[in-house]
């Protein structure tokens, strides 16, 4: 499952053979907002805590990601552009929004986690094999580069929550 | 009193050319004891930052009783998680800090709770313990190796220890040499030995008198006490046995059985002392 929902995220995403800086940028900031609006999901449906604790982080997490990027794209005078990838990113994201609102209390839990795994691991990949190689902007490379951390973070606690909510 | 407590381990460490393996083992003992109670009294503080996902240094070295803050500069909240559960931040929002005292000697990795792949430890050791130099010690080293005369309690108590505990087991055996090899000039050594042993033991036990009266509150409690009351009564004991030996010398005596027993009890009273130094350090 969580190989399925990855593959066909790094699919959606590896379109994106050489994106443009604006583009990358536009990816970057999509991401976020769907891992965010993910969790804003998790905190009104879960009412597992431990669920709940790992949303908020992503929102925090996430928040403060889009304001440093928002603020870095400012001061390098880059506006985010649409690209078949972030428009992809979306339409994928509102058919894993479907699913959660069809699903209640563990089996929402169980799908939320397994797709945080894999959606993290796609931005992972994606961003080490497509973004970083093609950004232009040293800055802007050097951002993404600070990025895989946190994203490897959440992936860890994603698995640890997964982990405790007995799945695979 | 960093560099007090350095210059207390540099007194250690160079006293291995001393030619008795008494000497040799009191100095030690006399300077882990001033050690000891110089860490246990200035406990330390230290920062890890964390930024960039990271926490620096990723590995940190204290003394049971030192403060450790973690500075979060990152953009992102964190927690300092302990494997052990010893302790949890709970969030620590950018832009803020958060400290704990460490406990015990143990090496005690953390986390981030939210973000598991940050990792770090601290290695807490025994106050006084410095197998590990770090580039500060190296500083303070450095520092402490520019001599200056003793001027405090802290720093003159060590230094006449040396002597308290070597001139004692040094003339207990000279003149039981003396003895055995019938040798005048042994006992002689040994005459002049106990009657240095008086003079600079009472010196000994007032300065470590004066450094009780004057960092008593943060020093070793029982320990201390007994330690400064068995200092005070040693120094008697080792007037009284200057005073026998002078007597026998006036006599023109051999020392006798009686006088070799006295000696040996006063000398294991001088190793107790040192026993008790030996707690003050490593807490057992």
């Amino acid at each position: 499952m969580i190989a399925v929902a990855g593959s066909l995220l790094i699919a959606g995403i590896a379109n994106a053979q050489t994106p443009s800086d604006p583009e990358i940028v536009g990816i970057v900031q999509t991401a976020d907002q769907i891992d965010i609006s993910h969790a804003k999901l998790a905190l009104k449906k879960s009412s597992n805590p431990q669920v709940k604790d790992f949303a908020n982080q992503m929102i925090s997490d996430h928040t403060n990601l889009e304001k440093s990027v928002g603020d870095l794209t400012k001061k390098l005078g880059v506006s985010p552009a649409e690209s078949d990838t972030s428009k992809q990113l979306k339409q994928r994201a509102e058919q894993e929004t479907k699913k959660l609102n069809t699903l209640k209390g563990k089996d929402f839990d169980r799908e939320y986690a397994s797709h945080e795994i894999a959606y993290h691991q796609a931005v992972l990949d994606v961003a080490g094999k497509t973004l970083i190689p093609n950004a232009k902007n040293a800055e802007l490379k050097s951002a993404l580069e600070g990025a895989a951390p946190l994203l490897q973070g959440h992936l860890q606690h994603a698995q640890q929550l997964q982990q405790s909510l007995g799945g695979r | 009193m960093n560099n007090k407590r350095q210059q207390a381990r540099l007194t250690g460490e160079t006293a291995s050319p001393a030619p008795h393996a008494f000497l040799n083992f009191w100095t030690h003992v006399a300077a882990l004891i001033v050690l000891g109670i110089s860490a246990m009294a200035h406990n330390s503080q230290h920062t890890v930052t964390i930024r960039q996902m990271h926490f620096d240094p990723s590995q940190i070295r204290a003394e049971a009783g030192d403060v450790i803050e973690w500075k979060n500069e990152d953009i992102f909240s964190h927690s300092v998680t302990a494997n052990n559960g010893s302790f949890d931040s709970g969030l620590i929002p950018p832009g803020s800090s958060w400290q704990t005292t460490i406990g015990k000697p143990d090496t005690i990795a953390y986390h981030c709770r939210p973000h598991p792949n940050m990792k770090a430890e601290v290695i807490v050791q025994v106050p006084g313990e410095h197998g590990h130099h770090t580039h500060a010690d190296a500083q303070g080293e450095k520092e402490s190796l520019r001599w200056s005369p003793p001027n405090s309690p802290d720093e003159l108590h060590p230094i006449l220890v040396n002597f308290t505990a070597a001139l004692l087991p040094l003339a207990l055996l000279s003149d039981i040499f003396g003895r055995i090899l019938r040798r005048q000039a042994l006992h002689s050594a040994a005459l002049c030995m106990v009657t240095y042993e008086a003079i600079i033991t009472p010196l000994t036990a007032a300065a470590g008198w004066w450094w009780k009266i004057r960092e008593g509150q943060q020093l070793h409690g029982e320990l201390i006490t007994v330690h400064q009351w068995l200092g005070t009564v040693a120094a008697v004991l080792f007037i009284v046995l200057a005073l026998w030996r002078w007597q026998l010398h006036r006599c023109a005596a051999s020392p006798s059985w009686a006088y070799f027993a006295f000696a040996f009890i006063s000398l294991i009273a001088l190793i107790y002392q040192g026993s008790l130094g030996g707690a003050m350090v490593f807490g057992h």
